[in-house]
């Protein structure tokens, strides 16, 4: 449908430039500090030294001396992605069920599911602690970061999941069945290739959030396990005198989220809102 | 014949994991709220130890809410907090939502750009902007107001100009790591994060608008306020709701936030104070955070009344 350009002609230049200045503004925080982290710690301090100083790659270089950042984030990748692909193998098959085969109890189910993420996490916080570190020994692995990645992200993976299954019709799956293909079949071979850009989202977002979950991450480990948001959160108050490497370290950490995260903001929103935003 | 059965035993593993995720730290809560437990006391070694013989009945709970400091002032911050950011997103929000609704050069980059805070990771958000833009000495907040300061003293020396300017106060930057001012470095800092949150979810519903039913108002002479008012408000109504539901989940527990910021320095929100309470009197930070779940078992069953009708069309 054509619509009719109402615009005034101020207008036609005004809007735009307001978006574009207000866009950079947003944007502004995370330029500093990309810009900021090619200075080196002695110029990054200096207001006279805003815009003029000779670009430096030695915070980059010296991450690894600096702040160990490679332990940090080897640990950020292995239990994001971990955590992501067990949240995929315990969330497809319920969201498969929750879509396909709905029972009188699912929608409950579903708003239950979505309450345990209201749960405030401090409120558990020390018995999580006090189990695994007195009773299971876990405290400080992998193993308690991806489990527990995996839960507090599990009620939106299954809520993600559950919006893209609705949207197949129901008559393929059922001239599945009708075909005698197994139930794990009709997953594997019809739901997820039919859903395939759905599943793909949602686990890149799973992967956003693990990612950026700093409460859990950071009380739940000390050294073996500790992730990104560790390093940084253990760097907080530099105190001036080291926003170069500092700033090197943050954008190292954010850089493939940010990257990531502009990939995915379309589907993202469908996944967030249930599928009642479209 | 498993027809029904096997979707069942599909769903089974999420809903038990689940389960246990919330029963069993949440019941360990419960009981330690009713015991004397602290991790240190030479005085009273028998207490460093969860055990039934230190019943404490609600002592714990009286001892929050009468005897202890800050439970209410973390209550008012928590409630203080969580309102103001959510006003500003949603404002902030549906105003650059409209603003780059419509197609102009760049619009593609401006999205990206506006979008991106919201997958800055939370750590990062609250070292960088405490440290390198509020800051009033190394921070930007500091350049900016110096360089206001050496303008406004350089306009003085202008022949007629110069006596208006000269009753400009010098200005001072803020400390935001103030008992008094911290909250709001922290509002301002989520309110960046979740802005482009908002603008994401209102943006995609505003492309769903009838533009017919717009251009049937233009005919009509509805101006660019009464159309905002009874056309996009009505139709953004579900996205409004759902934007505060998800915010509110995340807000109540904010903490890396304050305790970058301030160290809970006047700035407390029950999280803190648990987190608090948690270096050494058990007991108090479990009743704490059963006034937590119930605080947001309030505002959860308030939201999910407010978008759960029309949850599942």
């Amino acid at each position: 449908m054509a619509t009719i350009d109402h615009t005034s002609s101020f207008g036609r230049i005004f809007w735009p430039v307001l978006a574009w200045t207000i866009a950079l503004i947003f944007f502004f925080p995370i330029f500093w500090m990309v810009f900021t982290s090619f200075k080196t710690d002695a110029d990054a301090v200096k207001p006279e030294f805003l815009f003029s100083f000779t670009p430096t790659l030695e915070n980059y270089l010296n991450m690894t001396e600096n702040y160990d950042y490679w332990r940090f984030a080897t640990n950020s990748v292995i239990t994001s992605v971990f955590a992501t692909a067990l949240a995929l193998i315990v969330g497809v098959p319920a969201a498969y069920a929750m879509a396909f085969n709905p029972s009188r109890h699912t929608k409950d189910i579903l708003v239950w599911m979505l309450s345990t993420k209201m749960l405030p996490a401090a409120a558990v916080l020390y018995p999580m602690t006090y189990l695994t570190k007195n009773f299971l020994g876990v405290f400080d692995t992998h193993f308690l970061v991806i489990i527990v990645l995996c839960l507090i992200n599990l009620p939106i993976v299954i809520w993600m999941l559950f919006t893209y299954f609705k949207e197949i019709p129901k008559e393929i799956i059922e001239a599945g069945k009708m075909d005698g293909v197994s139930t794990w079949g009709e997953i594997k071979d019809i739901l997820i290739p039919l859903a395939w850009g759905g599943v793909a989202s949602t686990a890149l977002l799973c992967f956003i959030f693990c990612w950026n979950e700093a409460y859990w991450t950071v009380r739940l480990t000390t050294t073996e396990a500790a992730t990104l948001s560790k390093l940084i959160e253990g760097n907080r108050a530099p105190e001036g005198l080291f926003f170069g490497r500092l700033s090197a370290v943050s954008t190292a950490a954010v850089g493939p989220i940010v990257v990531l995260g502009w990939f995915c903001q379309k589907q993202l929103v469908r996944g967030l809102t249930f599928g009642a935003v479209k | 014949m498993s027809d029904r059965r096997l979707p069942r035993l599909l769903q089974t593993p999420a809903v038990i994991l689940l389960l246990l995720w919330m029963l069993v730290p949440l019941s360990m809560t419960l009981y330690f709220s009713f015991i004397r437990y602290v991790l240190n006391s030479l005085r009273r070694p028998e207490w460093t130890q969860p055990s039934l013989s230190n019943w404490r009945g609600f002592g714990n709970y009286e001892y929050v809410l009468f005897k202890a400091k800050d439970f209410w002032l973390a209550v008012e911050n928590s409630l203080f907090i969580v309102s103001s950011i959510l006003v500003a997103t949603v404002v902030l929000g549906l105003a650059l939502a409209m603003l780059v609704n419509r197609t102009f050069p760049g619009r593609g980059i401006v999205r990206v750009l506006l979008i991106s805070p919201f997958f800055v990771m939370p750590a990062v958000n609250a070292v960088l902007w405490i440290n390198m833009i509020l800051d009033p000495v190394l921070g930007l907040n500091g350049i900016a107001v110096g360089a206001i300061n050496e303008t406004v003293a350089g306009l003085r020396d202008f022949p007629v100009l110069g006596a208006f300017f000269s009753l400009w106060p010098v200005l001072e930057p803020i400390s935001f790591r103030g008992t008094d001012t911290s909250a709001y470095a922290v509002i301002i800092m989520v309110t960046w994060q979740w802005t482009p949150f908002a603008v994401l979810i209102f943006m995609t519903s505003l492309q769903s608008e009838d533009e017919q039913q717009k251009e049937a108002a233009i005919l009509d002479g509805a101006n660019a306020w009464s159309r905002f008012r009874n056309l996009t408000l009505p139709h953004l109504a579900r996205p409004i709701a759902i934007v505060v539901m998800i915010q509110s989940i995340f807000h109540l527990s904010l903490y890396a936030e304050i305790e970058i910021v301030s160290r809970g320095n006047g700035n407390k929100n029950l999280p803190y104070l648990i987190g608090e309470f948690t270096s050494n009197n058990i007991g108090a930070a479990s009743a704490t955070g059963i006034f937590a779940v119930i605080l947001a078992n309030i505002v959860a069953i308030f939201l999910l009344r407010m978008v759960g009708k029309n949850l599942m069309d």
